[in-house]
């Protein structure tokens, strides 16, 4: 139950991060089913009907992705890449493994409570509070053991990433506590202040969690990856925080005007760390491209890195008033929230997975093919399904604006989309259930041959152990 | 010891960073006197209304309906005639409520002001038939049908839709 070998916890991090992949991703698939085919809901027996109500299956998809596959493959990755940065054994083992445990605990009460309908209504704080204190809980024992091992590091280089690490898990330990109330079990503020601070909160579980470890464990994984030292340890630290960005989720809302305006200043001033990531990515890059066509995990990597670039710039004119007028609370926000979600950051984690499972359970990859097959049916599969919502998104924001179309044929003309989203999504589906069986394949192989474990020097570079 | 090296100013300076999101993003605003009070249109909840709240909360109706009018489309929008989206939405409208449901979504209408929609939104029969099947009341609906709620649920839901005048 709580092994002390080393990789133990890491590897089981993944492999319940597949699993946590997997049942979210069915549930987006009859979601995407339910609003191209309403009507297919209706006959349904009244038993069963409360649980796939979309109001209720919704939440439950987005909070399974996000803390139960996206997080923790982000754990098992810091977990992995943690001794190998410091040179130092990870401060407990034992500790990471009642982590998962808890952290288990929490998806299953997820996916027990929230098709319930016991939620506390509030977009990506919806757990109630037991689950909340638990969510605490499992970031104070995961900053335990960051910190741990950093306090007994035998390499006298702070790496980047070890910082972001550092530094993500305590600032979003304060974005959760304040964005979910957690003092109060209702969750919720009164009236307009409610919606400020879930905002504060949503925009920021992006910023400092996803964000900042994620381009922690995307500047490992580069000159990992092409065995070349990061371009620059500098621009990496410019991956810094806009945590006064959330309110631009509110543009024209009624909240304070001036809050808008100093939102959107600092949403256009967010361009300066993403130019800075995107410089260091290319620049490190440069003369390994090559790479990329034959190594899938580093394929995975820039093109969530490419398709990061598209996040900022789309995140920044969304932060606009005139665009954001057009864009807001249409499909289109649908599309921008998988771009990130799944084209990015999903896809770094698969190039982690990637990279990292051969090395914990000591034996290659089952498939090669099978990772094309991810590769592909996964990007041309989210290309269809984002490019679909960010068009009828546009149609939509659009008509409403012309007021001369009633809401109803607003709805109507979405079905093309709502095709193309099921389709792509299918794809993608597909994509992930090769990436599944091709790593329980790996693990069931007989011969363990023995992986290079690989290790970065905080200078940059490769090479084995 | 270079910036990069030094670990204590880096989480310092993340920690000030979020300190400062947090006074100048959430405490500042909260001081706000526009919603310090209620707007006329605003009133305490009957305990019936309060239920619709929860029932709202609890199929997660926020997703797929806002309720927030955005000042470029006050009184011009239109959910099946010109205009009747409603005036635009002030702070003070939110002050009972709690959990607030401003929402991101439009797959339905904006229902800020759903109450004040004559023959349609004000009539509590249209409501319950609406409930129960979507597609009965608006052709081309992609609504799920709550037929599964109560009779006393669908009550206290539709009781709640009225006060959104």
């Amino acid at each position: 139950m709580l092994s002390t070998e080393p990789g133990s916890a890491s590897r089981r991090f993944f492999y319940s991060a597949i699993f946590w992949l997997i049942v979210p991703g069915m549930m987006g698939l009859i979601l995407a089913t339910l609003l191209y085919l309403p009507a297919i809901y209706d006959p349904l027996p009244l038993a069963i009907k409360p649980y796939l109500s979309f109001g209720r299956l919704r939440p439950t998809h987005v909070n399974l992705m996000i803390f139960g596959w996206l997080s923790q493959a982000y754990v098992g990755g810091i977990l992995f890449i943690l001794p190998r940065i410091t040179r130092a054994k990870l401060f407990s083992e034992r500790l990471a493994h009642v982590n998962w445990w808890l952290w288990n605990l929490m998806m299953l009460g997820v996916l027990i409570t929230l098709p319930l309908g016991l939620t506390q209504g509030r977009e990506y704080a919806e757990m109630i509070w037991p689950l909340d204190l638990l969510l605490i809980a499992n970031w104070v024992l995961l900053a335990v053991n960051i910190w741990g091992t950093f306090r007994r590091r035998e390499e006298p280089k702070v790496y980047v990433s070890l910082w972001s690490f550092m530094a993500a898990t305590i600032v979003f330990i304060g974005v959760y506590a304040v964005g979910n109330k957690v003092w109060d079990p209702s969750g919720a503020f009164t009236g307009m202040n409610d919606n400020i601070v879930n905002y504060f909160y949503v925009h920021n579980l992006f910023n400092s969690w996803f964000t900042t470890a994620g381009l922690g464990l995307a500047l490992y994984l580069l000159p990992k990856l092409t065995d070349k030292p990061l371009y620059s340890h500098r621009l990496g630290l410019w991956g810094l925080w806009s945590v006064w960005t959330g309110q631009h989720h509110q543009l024209y809302s009624p909240a304070p005007d001036w809050l808008e305006y100093l939102t959107i200043v600092f949403s256009i001033l967010a361009v300066v760390p993403t130019i800075a990531f995107m410089v260091n990515f290319f620049m490190t890059m440069r003369g390994r491209w090559y790479r990329a066509a034959e190594d899938v995990a580093l394929r995975f990597l820039v093109t969530g890195a490419l398709f990061w670039a598209i996040t900022c710039v789309q995140g920044v004119a969304q932060s606009f008033r005139t665009f954001s007028l057009y864009v807001h609370f249409t499909n289109w926000v649908i599309g921008h929230s998988h771009l990130a979600f799944v084209a990015d950051y999903s896809f770094w984690a698969f190039a982690l997975i990637y990279l990292m499972i051969p090395v914990l359970v000591r034996r290659p990859m089952y498939s090669r093919k099978l990772m094309e097959w991810h590769y592909w049916l996964t990007t041309a599969g989210m290309s269809i399904f984002m490019v679909a919502l960010w068009i009828g998104g546009l149609i939509q924001g659009q008509n409403w604006l012309t007021n001369s179309i009633p809401f109803i044929e607003t709805v109507r003309s979405m079905a093309p989309y709502f095709a193309l989203r099921l389709i792509g999504g299918l794809m993608a589906g597909a994509g992930v259930l090769c990436f599944a069986y091709n790593v329980w394949q790996t693990t069931r192989q007989p011969t363990a041959v023995p992986v290079l474990s690989p290790v970065v020097a905080p200078g940059g570079g490769g090479g084995g152990e | 010891m270079k910036l990069q090296q030094n670990i204590v100013y880096l989480t310092g300076g993340s920690i000030i960073s979020l300190l400062l999101g947090i006074i100048i993003t959430i405490i500042i605003p909260a001081q706000d006197p526009a919603a310090l009070g209620p707007s006329p249109l605003a009133r305490p909840y009957t305990e019936q209304e309060l239920w619709g709240r929860e029932i709202y909360k609890r199929e997660g109706c926020q997703y797929c309906h806002t309720q927030q009018v955005r000042a470029p489309e006050a009184n011009l929008g239109m959910i099946h005639k010109k205009g009747d989206i409603g005036p635009e939405s002030a702070p003070g409208d939110y002050y009972y409520q709690s959990p607030v449901f401003w929402g991101t979504n439009r797959q339905g209408p904006d229902l800020a002001h759903v109450a004040s929609r004559e023959g349609i939104g004000d009539n509590p029969a249209w409501h319950q038939l609406h409930f129960k099947n979507p597609r009965a009341t608006t052709p081309g609906s992609v609504m799920p049908s709550f037929d599964y709620l109560s009779a006393a649920e669908l009550e206290a839901l539709t009781a709640y839709m009225l006060t959104l005048k």
